[in-house]
């Protein structure tokens, strides 16, 4: 097809020339066919049965001798006339096809043109809209009108790919611009105390400390941000691994990892887990979703309280569950902390240089899993959040092997 | 001239009233939208340094409140600062009656020139420089001249004789300098206002001159804004 399209002069390009075409010459060939046929079959019929008889018919012209009779000459005049007539017929029969096949040839050529421009008018319509579409600008739809038709099919899906796509713009603008809100701050942070502290003639070795720290800390902060950043875009774009994993080790290492961090604050975190929780997803994703809860589940707690961290199963859910015993979260703000860049205390989430993506992240890889992530908590009872992931089906066939690497 | 600056990035809102206290403004902070409103309630500032993004009170609904109910006769100039910079969110920071707008991270030395060219607006000045009599005030490069001889002044003094050179002619009371000059660190009962006009008014007579700030006997100063006399010749 690639190749026939390669030999096709430019001006073929437009389909409804093609299908203009198509249409005349299949439209010619028909008619051309029946024409054709009517005529050959006339002339045979023509020839084979002639209207002409052959009467044996005798002239008797008076002499002197008598009569004389004079045969077959008068029939045979018949004949040639007889046939003469037919030959007429058949030629005026072949003009007036002629004719009337070079005016349906270009019948057609005008009514192929006007039907396939009317077939196409939607097709046109759609790739309007379409050029006029920029890609900051998705709000234009095609809202193509008329019957539940084929064409009718492609604008309803085009204009439904382009809400996907307009829902998915609008939210990475606001990403960007709630992310770069949040890295301008530790900027202007910096700017405006490096500028007021080298203005001043007078600032000492100890201003410059200070300033010096505190650029430090602006500057961990952001690198903690552009982290977390990356972590959430990574995840929002790269589709995660699809492998068996067992829950329970993900649990498992993450408490061990975070046994030393617990210990400095004077947390213990107590772990349960149920054997066998096996979900399909992806490890290193789950294990830093648990990571990010347990995280904040420390960094709340009040020293020498415990931070119960349980797996286990629940019908067709497999769950990991955090609970801590510190402050505790307002009802009012259980949708809040999902969000992105939401700190309880801003003010000492700078210090410890939290981004305000942690729960967002948890949120996305648990939805990711097609699961969920829940918040049970009211102020002054601890908080406990729950990761639940749909579990593989204990009976599937496809019970995972286990390849240690 | 005494400024509030409000912000909930703490070391952003120190580092601001540091820089802006070295220039001769009296500089008060207030980390939260609240404390802000409670501070404008008590103190008649004349400019107000406003980030728009706080978490409990923010910013435009601070600055729409201020403009709902003015504390002093002359309301405070507002200049919003903000790390949004999107044409919505200047529009609506301006509706709601800020006066400027300055978008983080800025330099230094933009803030201060905002905050110069906003307080002029009220002394109907419209460069730099305030000139009274024989004295002249630089504010941008914080210099005084005194028939065109410089004049050594501290920044207190010179935020002093600031004040005194945006009113001139007249009669300043001992609390108004107090609430536009000094910060709210100042003890209320202290004489730092009798012993920094004295000083100041020292530093600025010439021998052979009578003061050009003058003592109102009961209700405070004055500085003298008529035409030098031509010298005797």
């Amino acid at each position: 097809m690639k190749r026939i399209a390669a030999l096709m002069p430019a001006w073929m390009g437009s389909i409804r020339i093609r299908l203009t075409g198509l249409y005349s010459i299949v439209l010619f060939g028909l008619a051309g066919a029946v024409v054709g046929g009517i005529y050959i079959g006339l002339s045979r019929t023509l020839d084979d049965e002639p209207v002409a008889r052959t009467y044996r018919l005798a002239q008797l012209f008076p002499t002197r001798d008598g009569f004389i009779v004079s045969e077959g000459d008068l029939v045979t005049s018949l004949t040639g006339f007889e046939s003469a007539v037919n030959a007429r017929a058949l030629d005026q029969l072949r003009t007036y096809s002629f004719l009337a096949l070079g005016l349906l040839f270009v019948a057609s050529l005008v009514v192929g043109w006007v039907i396939a421009g009317r077939v196409l008018q939607p097709i046109e319509r759609i790739t309007s809209v379409a050029r006029d579409i920029q890609a900051t600008d998705l709000s234009r739809r095609i809202h193509l009108e008329g019957p539940d038709d084929e064409l009718r099919n492609l604008a309803d899906t085009f204009d439904d790919m382009l809400n996907r796509l307009d829902v998915a713009f609008q939210g990475q603008r606001r990403f960007i611009q709630e992310a770069s809100h949040e890295l301008r701050n530790p900027l202007a942070v910096m700017r405006a105390n490096l500028d007021v502290t080298l203005d001043d003639p007078d600032a000492d070795a100890d201003d410059l400390r200070h300033t010096a720290e505190i650029v430090g800390r602006s500057t961990e902060r952001m690198a903690r941000l552009v982290d977390d950043l990356m972590i959430w875009a990574r995840q929002e774009h790269l589709s995660l691994r699809h492998d068996p994993v067992e829950v329970g080790e993900v649990v498992a290492a993450v408490a061990a990892e975070f046994e030393a961090p617990a210990l400095t604050e004077g947390v213990s975190v107590r772990h349960a887990s149920e054997p066998g929780l096996w979900v399909m997803g992806d490890a290193a994703a789950l294990g830093r979703a648990v990571a990010n809860l347990l995280a904040n589940a420390i960094r709340v707690s009040i020293s020498g309280t415990v931070i119960d961290l349980r797996s286990g199963r629940q019908g067709d859910w497999i769950f990991v569950e955090v609970a801590d015993q510190g402050p505790g979260i307002d009802a009012s703000d259980h949708h809040a902390v999902f969000q992105r860049f939401w700190r309880g205390d801003k003010a000492a989430a700078r210090e410890e240089g939290r981004s305000g993506l942690g729960l967002t992240i948890v949120r996305q890889i648990a939805e990711a899993h097609g699961g969920a992530v829940l918040l049970d908590s009211a102020l002054g009872t601890g908080a406990t959040f729950t990761i639940r992931v749909p579990a593989v089906p204990a009976d599937a066939p496809t019970q995972p092997l286990r390849l240690d690497v | 001239m005494r400024v509030l600056v409000v912000d909930d990035e703490v070391e952003l809102a120190d580092a601001i009233a540091r820089g802006l206290r070295r220039e001769g403004y009296a500089v008060d902070v207030a980390y939260r939208g609240e404390d802000a409103l409670e501070k404008a309630r008590l103190v008649p500032y004349d400019l107000i340094c406003l980030d728009l993004t706080m978490p409990d009170i923010d910013g435009l609904e601070v600055c729409a409140r201020l403009r709902d109910a003015p504390p002093t006769e002359l309301p405070p100039r507002v200049l919003m600062l903000t790390a949004r910079d999107s044409l919505d969110d200047r529009v609506a920071g301006l509706d709601v009656g800020a006066d400027d707008y300055l978008v983080k991270p800025f330099a230094f030395a933009e803030l201060t020139a905002r905050v110069r060219s906003l307080l002029r607006r009220d002394s109907g000045g419209t460069g730099a420089v305030l000139g009274v009599g024989h004295l002249e005030l630089d504010t941008s490069r914080q210099v005084v001249t005194r028939q065109g001889e410089p004049v050594e002044l501290t920044t207190k003094e010179f935020a002093l004789l600031r004040y005194f050179m945006a009113n001139p002619g007249r009669v300043l009371s001992q609390e108004e300098l107090l609430e536009h000059v000094w910060d709210e660190n100042t003890d209320p009962f202290t004489n730092t206002v009798r012993v920094t006009v004295g000083t100041l008014r020292r530093k600025l007579t010439a021998d052979d001159e009578d003061p050009p700030i003058e003592t109102v006997i009961g209700s405070g100063y004055r500085l003298i804004d008529h035409e030098p006399e031509p010298e005797p010749e």
